[in-house]
């Protein structure tokens, strides 16, 4: 009996694992025609475990004071060695998240899976979609460049148009009237440790909502058949289906190689995409540079504040539409999830995407 | 053609050992940059050498200092010798008192003695201090 062996038989007469193991890989049984869509949760999963270890690197040599941030950013970025490679890596990294964060929620919209009974899956998947946004927001401020000044000094300002306690509001997220020591103070804790935390606990809640009720059925096909109203709790079983390991867990890794891929062709080769010129000079509280503008994925809230002549009018309709996004699962309440039979969803679905594109090259372009 | 029936082991056997070496290669890619990354700097003036104002050393007394990233004191038991030492004591890494009524080192975690050339003179410290090259140049002093 090998080494390796025994080492297993030892753990698992005190933990069981082999029954664990079989029980969530090779006996956890998929639907056949389950598609790739579906691997985006795993390739989410490891682009944060990059970010988490990527962000603890980068902390080894940051310094969150405002005399010494960009300074210490500079110094990872030209003197520590490969520490460029590990600032792109946590840069790109949060980008290529948000991207396919958005294809995530997407493909659930499209497929319908948000509805009963995984309306918490749905939940906690769109509140840790919004704790990534908060991320990308606090974490911006950190460099202390130009960019990061001025952006979240418009981020922040976008708060003042809640009637009456707005300014309170700004006040309170800055830690001051303007963007200063307080406010690289406060989002430096919650970037690296407030954020982060809550994160985890929420992805904790989200992965269990998703084991617990079990992977939806794509609504494809000749045989799928909406399900009928449920009383009690059921675990959707796909007896049948495909095991998770390894035949799933290969397209998993392939997937996940995709974006590892694309993660490391942007670093070496255009690291700079998502990164202006105003994000390589040091913040300067009196300068406000020309065409400062937030980052992609803010791009179509910017223009909705641009378009529309009252600022509040402009937070009301971002806030409506993330509410109802939210909301999703107990506003649309049907059993179909079959796209080709729901038009009107389907309408809404490409129009939102298109007003989403559109709103975000206006502002990119305006 | 063999029996493709037969085939399989070997092939697997070939495929775990490819694909062995390169998660080993993807190993080593991300293992690397991250040892450098972490890895001590060498700072900048790790080879330069101090200089010190010789008034700053009275006759009798010490002068501590920072030598390429650690505590050191240099002493004037005579005047115009001049002695300087690493301030690490030799036992647990704490930093040396000098104690100039008794014309002595003294480590307070343990109490380890050294006298001004840092030869042991009492207590749990193996080694004597390393002692520092000196050189005096007018009114200056130059160690390292």
């Amino acid at each position: 009996m090998s080494v390796y062996q025994r080492v297993v038989d030892w753990i698992d007469l005190r933990l069981g694992v082999r029954d664990i193991l079989e029980q969530n890989l090779t006996h956890y049984l998929l639907p056949r025609n389950i598609n790739v869509w579906y691997t985006l949760g795993a390739v989410l999963l490891t682009l944060f475990g990059i970010q988490f270890i990527t962000g603890i690197l980068l902390l080894v040599y940051y310094v969150p004071d405002t005399g010494q941030a960009f300074d210490s950013v500079q110094q990872i970025m030209n003197e520590i060695p490969f520490g460029w490679l590990i600032r792109y890596l946590h840069v790109v990294g949060s980008n290529l998240i948000v991207i396919a964060l958005l294809l995530h929620m997407l493909s659930v919209l499209f497929m319908a899976a948000y509805k009963t009974p995984r309306e918490l899956t749905w939940v906690s998947g769109f509140l840790l979609l919004n704790l990534t946004l908060g991320l990308c927001l606090t974490g911006y401020l950190l460099p202390w460049s130009q960019l990061s000044f001025w952006a979240t000094t418009v981020a922040t300002d976008a708060a003042g148009a809640v009637p009456v306690i707005g300014d309170d509001i700004v006040r309170f997220l800055r830690g001051g009237a303007m963007v200063n020591e307080a406010t690289l103070g406060r989002f430096f804790a919650l970037h690296v440790m407030g954020m982060p935390l809550l994160f985890g606990l929420l992805v904790g809640v989200h992965l269990f909502c998703v084991r617990r009720a079990g992977i939806s059925r794509p609504p494809f096909g000749d045989g799928y058949v909406p399900r009928g109203p449920r009383y009690t709790f059921e675990h959707e079983h796909h007896y049948g289906g495909i095991p998770f390991f390894p035949n799933y867990a290969v397209k998993d890794a392939a997937v996940i190689s995709f974006f590892l891929v694309l993660l490391a062709a942007i670093v070496f080769f255009w690291p700079t995409l998502f990164m202006p010129p105003a994000g390589f000079e040091p913040a300067d509280p009196f300068t406000t540079p020309e065409h400062i503008k937030p980052e992609w994925y803010f791009l179509w809230a910017y223009q909705t504040l641009r378009i529309f002549p009252d600022k509040f009018l402009g937070l009301a309709v971002q806030v409506a539409a993330m509410t109802f996004l939210a909301l999703l699962p107990f506003i649309d309440r049907s059993r179909e999830r079959r796209p080709a039979r729901r038009p009107l969803f389907l309408i809404c679905f490409v129009a939102g995407i298109g007003v989403f594109v559109a709103l975000s090259i206006w502002g990119h372009y305006a | 053609m063999s029996d493709p029936s037969k085939s399989p082991p070997k092939r697997r056997a070939f495929l775990v050992t490819l694909l062995s070496g390169l998660a080993g290669l993807f190993a080593a890619a991300v293992l690397y940059p991250l040892w450098r990354f972490l890895s001590p700097r060498k700072g900048t003036g790790e080879q330069e050498k101090v200089r010190l104002e010789r008034a700053s050393v009275p006759l009798g007394g010490a002068h501590f200092f920072n030598f390429r990233g650690g505590p050191a004191v240099v002493v004037q038991p005579q005047a115009g010798s001049f002695i300087a030492l690493s301030a690490v004591c030799t036992h647990l890494g704490c930093v040396v008192k000098w104690q100039e009524e008794n014309d002595e080192f003294f480590c307070p975690c343990h109490a380890g003695r050294f006298s001004p050339r840092g030869e042991v003179l009492g207590g749990p410290p193996p080694q004597p201090l390393p002692e520092l090259n000196v050189e005096v140049e007018g009114d200056q002093i130059l160690i390292g």
